[in-house]
């Protein structure tokens, strides 16, 4: 009998869940992506992961509008309507920024130099542990289960860690012999991986705050 | 038949203003249809008034002897008074209107029921505080149980969304069964109608306000009360309902606005903000000494021009309605 009412939640519901495993493809393809850049160069490879990410983005952004869809069907509260589309609107940001970081590398033939190569794969694991984090406290949030402050103060701390080695690869990259051109290319690029912990962060504060709202 | 008038349209008046704090807050919210709303309460609105609306009578045909023709100056009163204070912008209570017509009626007979006054003033004070009070205790309840329940986010929704379908429900039955009294109370005193006509016109009249012009009100109304998230709306709804509903059993007509007022008070001294400003005290505050006053004094001015030896165009159309 009660399923009558909840048809359209749960189809939202499985929407939802269906959204963030696409996500986490992209992220996994974006993750291999920069990992073959940095191993073999531009390569076939390369380029055919950055089409894979382009892929899953395109088809989280389909996803999030049949949601939207659905949702403005009247299918939940109007204040969680609100809160889950400026929510799904905030994690898109994520797999945006993904794919402009490999898009950047592959129009600008960017090839990263050894001597940052190490701290750019320091700051690309601590951005996507923020990310994974911040998948596993949306599915906490629509469960209702506790954890969501301990994930925020974890991923506050790796931004905080991101911004640190985001400025100690700027100044490496100024203090080394490279080409002023491409110090500035490397700059950009850096700057926008920075921007993956920096949306992680911004996500995990509004879980927070979607939380905080619906704890009486 | 024309002399019901006056009732009828006090009741039409108080279902169009009053829907308000019943479904108000679940339409404004978007989270029920006006339509499904509207219906919804009427039909609770009528039921709650034929089942529990013989209470709320029995105490104001006791609070002075009254004859038809008083009955209708006393509706009539009231009606005006209730128009006047919502041009006004004043929070006005049918309840208070009426009583304060009918002792303005009282006054002329010069006989009144002084306890069964004292207990409805007595109510009337009551009423916010017993807002205040339930809301705050229904809030720290439901809250409690609200977070234990092993629920998604989804599902919780939709529960919300039900408990705030049944909660209109309540909130209208009680509005029925407590205001009823305040529609047609005069003319049973009057020995003009039996208790079942009285509750079931009553309810009707007040019923058809709430389907044709309540959506009106609330669209001028509703923007001025502040909007609550779904969970404190739900709470302020049902106590409203609740604090109203126990007066019925009292036997006293409340207002529904003031049980609002005082149940979104006790929200905000949950939550720590300001809820009710202080200008909307001010005006409940003055709305509510002036209500009664103006509407004894109506009733009382209403009473002397029909009972004018001449009056130019004014007492034939007076003397039509009174008939």
């Amino acid at each position: 009998m009660l399923k009558i009412f909840f048809k359209k939640q749960q189809q939202i519901e499985s929407l939802i869940y269906k959204y963030l495993e696409i996500i986490k493809t992209t992220e996994r393809h974006f993750s291999e992506a920069l990992n073959t850049c940095i191993d073999n160069g531009l390569c076939d490879h390369f380029h055919f992961l950055v089409e894979q990410t382009h892929k899953f983005e395109s088809r989280a952004d389909d996803v999030r509008e049949e949601i939207k869809t659905l949702m403005y069907g009247k299918a939940l509260i109007p204040e969680s309507r609100g809160d889950i589309m400026g929510l799904l609107e905030s994690i898109d940001e994520i797999p945006r920024i993904f794919e402009l970081i490999l898009y950047m590398i592959k129009t600008q033939k960017l090839t990263i130099p050894d001597l940052i190569i190490q701290d750019i794969r320091e700051l690309i694991d601590v951005s996507l542990e923020s990310c994974d984090l911040v998948f596993k406290q949306v599915e906490i949030l629509f469960k209702r289960e506790e954890g969501i402050r301990k994930i925020v103060s974890t991923i506050d701390h790796n931004e905080s860690h991101c911004d640190h080695i985001e400025r100690h690869l700027i100044t490496n990259i100024f203090d080394s012999d490279l080409d002023p051109f491409q110090k500035l290319q490397l700059k950009d690029l850096i700057i926008n991986m920075g921007e993956i912990a920096d949306q992680a962060d911004r996500v995990a504060k509004r879980v927070n705050i979607i939380s905080m709202k619906r704890s009486m | 038949m024309i002399s019901l008038l006056g009732g009828i349209f006090l009741g039409w008046s108080l279902g169009a203003n009053d829907a308000s704090n019943v479904i108000g807050s679940a339409v404004e919210s978007r989270m029920v249809k006006f339509g499904t709303a509207a219906v919804l309460a009427s039909a609770f609105v009528l039921l709650g008034a034929v089942l529990q609306g013989q209470s709320g009578i029995e105490t104001l045909k006791g609070l002075t002897q009254i004859t038809l023709k008083q009955a209708v100056v006393s509706s009539l009163a009231a009606a005006i008074t209730v128009t006047l204070m919502t041009i006004l912008g004043l929070p006005v209570s049918t309840s208070q209107a009426v009583i304060g017509a009918i002792l303005g009626i009282g006054f002329l007979n010069r006989q009144l029921n002084v306890m069964g006054l004292g207990k409805v003033v007595a109510c009337w004070f009551g009423t916010p505080l017993g807002g205040v009070v339930i809301a705050i205790v229904l809030y720290r309840l439901l809250a409690a149980i609200y977070n234990r329940l092993r629920i998604n986010l989804f599902q919780s929704d939709v529960l919300l969304r039900l408990s705030l379908i049944a909660a209109v429900s309540y909130g209208a039955y009680s509005l029925g069964a407590n205001n009823v009294a305040n529609v047609t109370a005069v003319f049973v005193g009057a020995g003009h109608l039996s208790q079942f006509a009285a509750t079931s016109i009553g309810g009707l009249s007040i019923g058809f306000g709430i389907l044709t012009f309540s959506k009106r009100v609330m669209a001028t109304v509703g923007k001025r009360v502040v909007r609550l998230d779904s969970f404190s709306a739900l709470v302020v709804l049902l106590a409203e309902a609740i604090t109203v509903h126990f007066y019925t059993f009292v036997g006293v007509p409340v207002s529904t606005s003031q049980a609002v007022i005082g149940a979104i008070l006790g929200i905000g001294i949950l939550k720590g903000i300001n809820t009710v400003s202080w200008s909307t005290l001010k005006n409940i505050v003055t709305g509510w000494f002036l209500t009664p006053v103006v509407a004894c004094l109506l009733a009382i001015a209403i009473h002397f021009l029909i009972h004018l030896k001449y009056i130019p165009f004014c007492r034939p159309v007076l003397l039509l309605a009174v008939q």
